[in-house]
């Protein structure tokens, strides 16, 4: 029933669902919030949990897709003409520089963000199936790496668009190290610059990819990774729940038979959801799910904001073939690669070892088998679903650690310390001044 | 917890809010704005109120489409079309006029004379004095930096981009002076430049296309820059490059900058030829026809080439070719114009008819003294022909007589 509101309480209405059926309407009318549950484990809206991670790289995402769809208005995807645009977008488009810089650092952010979301999942071992039936937590761990894979190249591929000195040497760089791959290696860089050297052909290539192929990967797995989440029953932390729940030896969880017409096979995802006691352990999705995802969101855009004010986009010399920067450096996320490549090449009794081959190819390529296989092989009980740092998986942690530190050291070696001829500088130690025209 | 989240998101929409209060400050707000209200009151108080008016606001540009420059220069030198305001300060101070006559602005822009980062609208950047841009103003700074006497010298490095065919260009002191002592030293006996030269030293024909990270900078002192290490490599060629043989002319301070200037100015440039002097694009003759028009010239027909007849007519008998045949072979104009027209050839000559009318009106216009010559010349054409058909014919009953010689002891 409609009550006579003042223009200030229209203004600043505030959500208070009067019953429980009023807050789970409004999740499950809400087209964008149907995907959610109408009740939530308040174990999984902790922030000490999960970190929000994934949810901070689909705001990432999403505001990268609205600032990418409003330069893609502004960018020209020519040689001629891609630097020039992007001066254009710096020096003349109103608020281009702004939307420009929010593009670069959400992109940034984003590679970080599902990067440290990979590594919570797999310090909470929440890439494991919990008790309940149904769950395939291993294919979306999977699926996880396909994206962060695909979020790799999303930004790639966008390094090369303006066209600059920076742009044109990181996607040499980058280019090069794919082509030490044995056998298909020239044929790989061949087919990803389009030609063999980086010209129209590798931009207009680089501009497809970004901006319409790995976006749509992007949204049909992540659409997947979602669907998988819920279906899974919701954050492997609720898993841990359930578990302890028997202990208490609570009376068993009231069976509810919803089919969905008969269309898919098993039971509901809503079943699913009710792995642990309604009653004693979950809450309203809205609007408790529904604030935090508020929040969430507001403060990824404002930090990226900010970020953008303090970090201005560079815009280097345009592309020259003719003159290497010295040092050339590939983007950030591969530097640690770049890096790997000088220090798995050297000579040992006449012998040289390719280091773009074990560097740039073979290691990379075992941790991201490793990465995929992973779950398959990691034998602990299901009390470390979900629990940070397992008693039962401290061992595998340790190691994945190891590597993500030893990961974290090669790419600020590669970003902070190295300088010219790739030559080794302490941060307190100035580069040789770099000569100019005039 | 109510309370608690609603402060997290009032803060947060606080920090969005100033972000964007930022940003539409910074919009509204551009550094060049200063200099249009600036040169508003200028104008005001010069030439009254009315002509303030008339200043346009804005970002202002220059779009030199055929040299592929954007040059927003004039946002913020408002006055350099003006006239009247040659004693204002910059950035408000009138071009001198008389250099813009044959540079106008429309085609030139502005970086490519001075320098500097057109697409820039502040003005540490226009003025290239930042990274990642190699092309800063050459101006007094740069003068003083590098104690060039002559203030704005180090900007005739960009005249000779379009200039660089010239021996000598109005103007340009520093590059006429270097040219100069590139004849009289004759550094092409070691140097190759614009394909002509020897061999001992290294091809200077694109010297200005490199980078300056391929000079060794180790023995320079003071500025570390490609100009820098070209005046010290000229003044003493084996303080730079020990190795080297190229011999130490004592050039002067300012005979070597001058010598810098020049080579970094050999670039590969993308100029339309239209800006090059000189560098008109023709269609010239074969050496073939020009070997041809000179043996016609030589002979008894040189009247009808040099006075055009040629372009449509033969005159066979006096071994006048044309290219065309549009008319008719006038070795028998005698005869000829009068059973076509009826008339005598000096009839016809006086008062043509026809296409000829037109041709004897506009594009080759005879004196009476040079249609008498013509007819004097064509009677004698009409006599060649007779001589050489009855040559003709005498050779052909001799070819006959020949045949029929050798024909006959087969039978």
């Amino acid at each position: 029933m409609a009550t006579k509101r003042t223009t200030w309480e229209k203004i600043t209405w505030t959500w208070r669902p009067a019953s429980e059926r009023e807050a789970g309407d409004s999740i499950v009318r809400n087209f964008l919030l149907h995907w959610f549950p109408a009740k939530v484990a308040r174990e999984s809206l902790s922030w000490g949990y999960s970190f929000w991670l994934g949810t901070i790289t689909a705001v990432l995402f999403f505001i990268l897709t609205i600032t990418g769809v409003v330069l893609m208005f502004l960018y020209v995807p020519s040689v001629e003409r891609a630097y020039l645009s992007v001066k254009d977008l710096e020096y003349t488009v109103s608020f281009g520089w702004f939307l420009r810089g929010l593009h670069r650092i959400s992109a940034h952010l984003m590679v970080a963000v599902v990067f440290l979301h990979m590594v919570r999942v797999f310090l909470t071992g929440a890439y494991k199936n919990g008790a309940a039936v149904n769950q395939n937590r291993p294919l979306n761990w999977i699926v996880g790496v396909v994206l962060l894979l695909a979020t790799l190249l999303l930004s790639f591929t966008g390094y090369l668009l303006p066209w600059d000195q920076l742009a044109f040497w990181a996607i040499t760089v980058g280019t090069n190290i794919a082509s030490a791959a044995p056998l298909v290696g020239d044929a790989i860089r061949f087919i990803l610059l389009g030609g063999n050297t980086i010209e129209q052909g590798t931009l207009i290539r680089f501009y497809v990819l970004h901006c319409f192929f790995l976006p749509l990967l992007v949204i049909v797995l992540f659409s997947y990774h979602m669907w998988r989440v819920r279906k899974d029953g919701g954050l492997a932390c609720v898993d841990r729940l359930a578990l302890g729940q028997k202990r208490e030896k609570s009376p068993p969880i009231k069976a509810k038979t919803y089919s969905l017409l008969g269309v898919t096979s098993g039971m509901t995802v809503h079943v699913e959801t009710s792995l642990v006691d309604e009653d004693k352990h979950t809450v309203q999705s809205s609007p408790n799910l529904t604030r935090r995802l508020a929040l969430v969101a507001m403060l990824t855009t404002a930090v990226a904001s900010v970020l953008t004010l303090v970090f201005r986009a560079p815009l280097e010399e345009a592309a020259n073939p003719a003159v290497t920067p010295n040092p050339a450096k590939a983007p950030w996320y591969f530097l640690w690669l770049q890096e790997l490549v000088t220090d798995t090449t050297f000579t040992i009794a006449g012998l040289t070892i390719n280091g773009a081959l074990v560097g740039g190819i073979v290691i990379p390529g075992l941790l991201i088998a490793a990465a995929l296989v992973w779950p398959y092989f990691d034998k602990s009980t299901i009390r470390s679903v979900g629990v940070w740092f397992a008693k039962e998986r401290r061992k595998q942690n340790l190691i994945f650690l190891l590597i993500v530190l030893a990961i974290l050291i090669l790419t600020v070696i590669g970003t902070y310390l190295r300088g010219p001829y790739w030559n080794f500088y302490w941060p307190w130690e100035s580069w040789p001044e770099a000569p100019r025209k005039f | 917890m109510y309370s608690k989240d609603a402060i997290k998101i009032y803060t947060l929409g606080a920090v969005m809010l100033f972000v964007t209060g930022f940003v539409f400050w910074d919009h509204t707000a551009p550094e060049w704005q200063g200099y249009q209200r600036d040169f508003r009151a200028m104008v005001a108080k010069k030439f009254g109120a009315a002509r303030a008016e008339q200043v346009p606001e804005g970002l202002q540009q220059v779009w030199a489409k055929d040299l592929g420059r954007v040059d927003r220069c004039v946002t913020c030198h408002q006055g350099v079309e003006w006239k009247g305001l040659e004693g204002a300060p910059n950035p408000f101070k009138s071009h001198p006029q008389e250099i813009l006559k044959s540079h106008p602005i429309n085609q030139f822009g502005c970086t490519a004379c001075h320098g500097g980062q057109g697409y820039a609208t502040d003005v540490d950047a226009a003025h290239g004095r930042v990274e990642h841009w190699e092309e800063p103003v050459l101006g007094k700074r740069l003068s003083d930096l590098y104690l060039v006497k002559v203030r704005k010298a180090l900007m005739q490095i960009n005249c000779n981009s379009c200039h660089r065919y010239d021996r000598e260009t109005k103007g340009a002191d520093f590059i006429n002076e270097a040219k100069k002592i590139v004849q009289e030293k004759n550094c092409r006996a070691c140097h190759t430049i614009n394909g002509r030269g020897g061999v001992i030293g290294p091809d200077l024909t694109f010297e200005g296309e490199k980078s300056p990270e391929q000079y060794d900078y180790g023995r320079v002192s003071g500025v570390k820059s490609e100009f820098a290490w070209h005046v010290a490599h000229f003044q003493k060629p084996k303080a730079m490059s020990p190795d080297t043989v190229m011999p130490d002319f004592n050039f002067s301070s300012r005979e070597a900058q001058a010598l810098s200037l020049l080579v970094m100015s050999w670039k590969r440039t993308k100029i339309p030829t239209r800006y090059i002097p000189g560098a008109t694009p023709k269609d010239l003759p074969t050496e073939a026809e020009l070997e041809k028009e000179r043996q016609m010239m030589a002979g008894e027909g040189a009247f009808f080439v040099k006075k055009g007849c040629f372009i449509c007519h033969s005159v066979n008998s006096l071994g006048i070719d044309t290219a065309a045949k549009i008319g008719p072979d006038l070795s028998d104009a005698i005869t000829d114009v009068q059973s076509r027209f009826g008339r005598t050839l000096e009839d016809f000559l006086k008062n043509p008819t026809g296409t000829m009318s037109v041709v004897l009106s506009t594009q080759i216009q005879l004196t009476d003294e040079e249609k008498r010559e013509a007819v004097e010349k064509l009677k004698t054409a009409y006599q060649r022909k007779q001589e050489q058909q009855a040559q003709a014919q005498k050779g052909a009953q001799q070819g006959l007589q020949k045949i029929e010689q050798k024909a006959q002891p087969k039978r």
